[in-house]
Parts: C-alpha cells; structure tokens; sequence
C-alpha cells in the first residue's frame, strides 16, 4: 500500500513517516518549499519547489496531480492551518473527506475527539482515508527508506494566494508541556493586573503559569502559546491548580491526566469541582494570595 | 456586493448529558450557533457595514435546527436574510457533503463576492468545510484570517498561522475562515430581535447529497478519572490550610 505524508515542520515529517510505515509498504514524503528533509524517512522524498510569491497550499493542485500518478490508498498531514487547506483539497480531489487530529489509529479505524473531548469518536474512512495528526505517539517509532528524491512538476493553480509579506510570530519560549507544576488562570481574572497574583504562586512553587483559551483571545493576556484545552496544549503535570477557570470539556481534556488537580472558584456548581482532587470555593483575589502566603 | 456567512447550528454541549451507556444524550439541548460562528457574523456584518454590502448567511442541518428562536439570533447580528435547509437528508453530514450542500445554495444567490466561515465547529472543529466548500465553488480559500480588507475585485488577509502572521491576497469570488479574534460578537438588543422577525428566512430544499465518505463506529464519552472531589468554602475553618497540605503533598 502507498502513503503520502505531508509535513511543514522536519520533527513532524519524521513522526507522520513512522505512522506511515505502519501501514504502508511504499511511503512518499511530499516536500513543499523549504522543509528540511529528515535522512532516511520515506522510501520516496517528492519535492514541490514553490514559485516566488506562492502561498503553500498553491501547490494542492501539484499535490493532487502526484496523486493521479501513484495513487496513494492513505495520506497523513501534519494539523497545520497551510496543511489542512492543502489535505482538505486533496481530500475534495480524491472524494474524501479529512478524519481530522486523529489521536489513535488502529486497522484503519481512527479515534478523535469530539465536542471537546465531551466524547472520543471511532471512525473509518469510507475510500481513501486522509487523516491530519500530530506525531506524538510516534516519537519513538522507527522511520525508514531510503529517501529517493523526485523533483515533481509544478502545477498553476487555477485559484492562487499570493504571499505579500510574512512576518515570523516572537514565542514567549515557555513550554508547559515540560512543567511539573501548573497554575492556569481563567476568566475568574477580571483584570490583567490580577494574573500578577497568580505569577506570585507560581514564584513560590517553580510553577509554569498557563490559561484558558479566552485570555489569549480578543485579550492578550497571555501568550497563545499557553493555553490548554482541546485546541491548545495537552499537560500531565504532577500538580495543576485551575483558579477561576469553570472546568468546561474544551479545556479540561487538555489537563485531565494530571496527577492532582486543585481549584479555587466562587461557584460552588461550577463544573470544576466535580472534576478536581481539591478544591476551594472562594474568591481568587483573597484564596490565592493566602494559599502564597501559608505555602 | 453580497456576503455569505456559512453558519453552523449544533447542540449546546452545556446541556448535552453523557447517559449510562456513555452516549450522548442531545435530547435536552437547544439548538444553538456554533460558538466562534459567531465572530464570522460579526465580521462579515462589519465588513458590509463598510461596503455598502448586505450579508446572507446560510445553515445546513437536520429538521431540528428550523427553530425560530435561533433563527432570529441569526438575523439580529447585522445579517439581512437567511436560507436555511433543515432536513433529516442534511444531518450529520460529513465535511465534503456539508460542503456539497452549501455550495448548492450559494450558487442560488446572485453577486456573492465572498465566504466566510466560522474557526471551526463546536461539534468537530474539522476545520474543513471551507476548504471542501471552495473547491466545489471553485473559488480560492484562506484560513485563519485575523483581517480582511476587501475591494471590489480582491481581498487582502491577515492570517495568523502556527509560527508567523502571512499576509495574502486573493481574488474574489473567495472563501475565508477567520479567527475569533476578528471581531467581538455583539450582544443584540430587544430591538434588534424584534427586527430580526420581520427579516426574510427563506427554507430551502435540501439539495441532492453525496454519500458518506466517513464511516462513525462509535462516538462514546471517556470513562471518567476517579478524583477526590475534596471541596471545601474559603470561610470554612481550616480550609486554606488543609488545601495547602494537600498540595505540598502532591508536589
Ligand atoms: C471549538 C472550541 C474549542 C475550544 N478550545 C478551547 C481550549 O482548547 N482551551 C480552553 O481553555 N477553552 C477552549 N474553548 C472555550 C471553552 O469552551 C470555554 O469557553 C473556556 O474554557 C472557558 O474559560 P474560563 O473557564 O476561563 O471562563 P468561564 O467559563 O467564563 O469561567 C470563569 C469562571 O471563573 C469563576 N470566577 C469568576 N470570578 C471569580 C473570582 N473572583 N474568583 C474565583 N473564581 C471566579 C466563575 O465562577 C467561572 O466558573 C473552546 C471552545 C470551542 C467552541
Ligand atoms: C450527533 C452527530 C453525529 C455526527 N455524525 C457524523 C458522521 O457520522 N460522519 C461525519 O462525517 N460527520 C458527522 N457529524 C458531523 C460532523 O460533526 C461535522 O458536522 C462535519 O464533519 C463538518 O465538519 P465540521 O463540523 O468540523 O465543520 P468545520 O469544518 O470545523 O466548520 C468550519 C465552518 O464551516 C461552516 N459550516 C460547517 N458546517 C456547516 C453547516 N452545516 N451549515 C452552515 N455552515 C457550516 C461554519 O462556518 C463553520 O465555522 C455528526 C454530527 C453530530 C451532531
């Protein structure tokens, strides 16, 4: 069986090629633009050099033509917003439709999750299955081939988007992911200055301070790049404290594997409690600088 | 000029129960617009406001979703008037055949310049049904869109993207999904919602199909974690400092 795996980022490339080899005998790396291309990843490496000004999903016509030619049976993509254009074309070309950020595959039938991780859906593509998902199950997987290199012939396509400028987003560089301690703040904080509170516990126990997604939205609170939730992260600190946070699904399957998790909130029936190990029903501007104070 | 908002109705999850069994029960749940459908309304109501263009927008589901409440939510955001197609053919469609049934009413309105469509939906948040829907248009799609500045002939987005903020241009007839934080949803006013009565919703026939290209086995809430569910009043004697003691222990 042939697989296409599309990726922007090298460490994803190498990860989505893994996945690949566990159900494909013939897998071909499709590179579009710069992607540095990891060594020996994929039996096939099919380069797509893009034209000066073209935006990367104006090479899913070049994609889909490549399609026509070898007739992939499974395509993996990498669950960027460029990427999910150029799959979802390729998905429309092929009659498809996108299983999109599949968190566990199985003999063709693939998990995600659905309204927010309220349920986990089972699915099985129809015809050709084209699923987008990150590679971290496959980390550890072994990918393989000898990386043949093919230039492919570039495709005009019939509705370009032109590139006008880009500018690359600055990172606060703060990874969650690798904290053992988080405090995540909601919209229990009714004012920016308030997370200032929050970054005082935080200085008491080496926390990481995280968020909601509301306080990286329409505010800028916080970096984007903190928020947890079904869109966000996913954590698995020991400890995550969740002041004036309500506890709904979207954010809560993004910290649901934490060893202990505490939460401070002024609703006694708001949802949190009845998924948090401790919790205090109290007003964050006084609980969190007393639990700062006493720690 | 017109502009077409494609506007998802689902569920409220707020009131969806998880039964014994571990399905979802919908029984309870309102109809409701998919959350951050909302910020595309907004925007494209913005964005006629500044053009002089009226805004219609479009919703594709089952018979459940013909609620007059939430037809009237609709129509009180700064949108002129509303095709609906609720039909049991139309429910739980797959993203290429959402995509198939919204391209066919859109081909039904005159001098659409432009598409907009939500972040993605509450539901599946596929982010994929503007990709399927201008490929049936056979228009151009952006997404991600935190800007639009449109002209008669193109549009110029700003799309912020996993590592940098693009900007783009595009010639129209397009599709765009933008962001949330393209524009804050109003709340709308009595007046409004009044208004919103008297406003056009035109119920069409839900068009020809395609067949499933997504096959569900089961779709089954996760086994809840066990936690301690320890809660405890602020006020309550010792509360802050047991709370303490628990988290110097689990530290
Ligand atoms: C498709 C989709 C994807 C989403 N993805 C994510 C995601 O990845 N991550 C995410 O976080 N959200 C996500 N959301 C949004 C999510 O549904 C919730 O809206 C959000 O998590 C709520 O954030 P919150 O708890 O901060 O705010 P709210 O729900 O408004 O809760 C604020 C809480 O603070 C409490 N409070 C108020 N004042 C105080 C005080 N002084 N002291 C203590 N407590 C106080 C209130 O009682 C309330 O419980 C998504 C939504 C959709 C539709
Ligand atoms: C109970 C239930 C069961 C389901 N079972 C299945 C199933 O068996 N197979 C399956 O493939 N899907 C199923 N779905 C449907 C699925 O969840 C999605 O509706 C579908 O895949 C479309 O993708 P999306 O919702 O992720 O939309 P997205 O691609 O995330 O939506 C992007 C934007 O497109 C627009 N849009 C999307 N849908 C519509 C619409 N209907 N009308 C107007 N505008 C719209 C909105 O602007 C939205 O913001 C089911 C849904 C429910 C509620």
């Amino acid at each position: 069986m042939k697989a296409f795996v599309l990726a922007e980022h090298t460490d994803a490339a190498r990860g989505l090629c893994a996945a690949a080899r566990t159900v494909a005998d013939d897998v071909t790396l499709v590179a579009i633009g710069d992607v540095a291309v990891p060594e020996s990843c994929a039996d096939e490496v099919a380069k797509i050099a893009l034209p000066e000004g073209n935006a990367v999903e104006n090479a899913a016509e070049t994609v889909c033509a490549l399609a026509d030619e070898e007739a992939p049976e499974v395509v993996f993509a990498e669950p960027t917003r460029r990427l999910k254009i150029v799959a979802g074309r390729l998905a429309a070309h092929l009659g498809a439709s996108v299983i999109t950020d599949v968190t566990a595959l199985n003999d063709g039938v693939a998990e995600s999750m659905y309204f927010g991780g309220l349920a986990n859906r089972k699915m099985k593509a129809v015809g050709k299955a084209v699923y987008t998902m990150t590679c971290a199950n496959y980390a550890e997987a072994p990918a393989s081939g000898a990386n043949a290199v093919k230039e492919v012939a570039w495709v005009e396509p019939a509705n370009a988007v032109k590139v006008v400028s880009r500018e690359p987003i600055v990172k606060s560089g703060i990874d969650l992911t690798k904290a053992d301690v988080v405090v995540s703040a909601g919209r229990g904080f009714a004012e920016e200055e308030q997370l200032d509170i929050a970054r005082a516990l935080c200085d008491k126990l080496g926390a990481g301070l995280g968020c909601t997604r509301p306080l990286t939205e329409g505010v800028d609170w916080l970096p984007r790049e903190t928020y947890i939730g079904v869109s966000g992260l996913t954590i698995s600190p020991k400890v995550y404290i969740a002041a004036g946070v309500s506890g709904q699904m979207q954010h809560m399957v993004g910290c649901n594997t934490a060893g202990t998790i505490f939460a401070i909130n002024t609703d006694k029936n708001a949802p949190i409690f009845k998924q948090c190990d401790y919790g205090i029903v109290g007003d964050l501007k006084t609980v969190l600088p007393a639990i700062t104070e006493a720690l | 000029m017109k502009i077409v908002v494609a506007v998802k109705v689902v569920p409220d999850d707020q009131d969806i129960q998880v039964a014994a069994n571990r399905e979802l029960d919908y029984s309870k749940a309102h109809q409701i617009i998919s959350t951050y459908d909302l910020n595309a309304i907004e925007a494209a109501a913005q964005l006629a406001a500044a053009h002089g263009a009226t805004v219609t927008a479009v919703a594709v589901g089952s018979a459940a979703i013909d609620d007059s409440k939430l037809k009237k939510n609709i129509l009180s955001r700064g949108v002129d008037d509303l095709v609906m197609v609720a039909d049991d053919s139309c429910a739980n469609l797959d993203a290429h055949a959402t995509a198939a049934a919204l391209a066919a009413k859109i081909n039904e309105i005159d001098d659409v310049a432009l598409v907009l469509c939500g972040d993605g939906s509450a539901d599946n948040y596929a982010q994929q049904v503007d990709v399927q829907l201008a490929c049936a248009l056979g228009w151009p799609v952006v997404n991600a869109a935190t800007n639009i500045e449109a002209t008669d002939s193109t549009a110029t987005v700003k799309r912020t993207l996993e590592d940098e903020v693009e900007t783009v241009e595009v010639s129209l007839p397009a599709v765009i999904s933008v962001t949330p934080d393209i524009a804050i949803p109003r709340i709308p006013g009595m007046k409004d919602i009044l208004a919103a009565g008297k406003k056009p919703m035109n119920m069409a026939a839900a068009p020809e199909v395609p067949a499933e290209t997504i096959e569900v086995i089961e779709c089954l809430a996760p086994e809840a974690a066990d936690r301690l569910g320890n809660v405890a009043e602020a006020s309550a004697e010792g509360a802050i400092d047991n709370f303490v003691a628990a988290l110097k222990a689990a530290l």
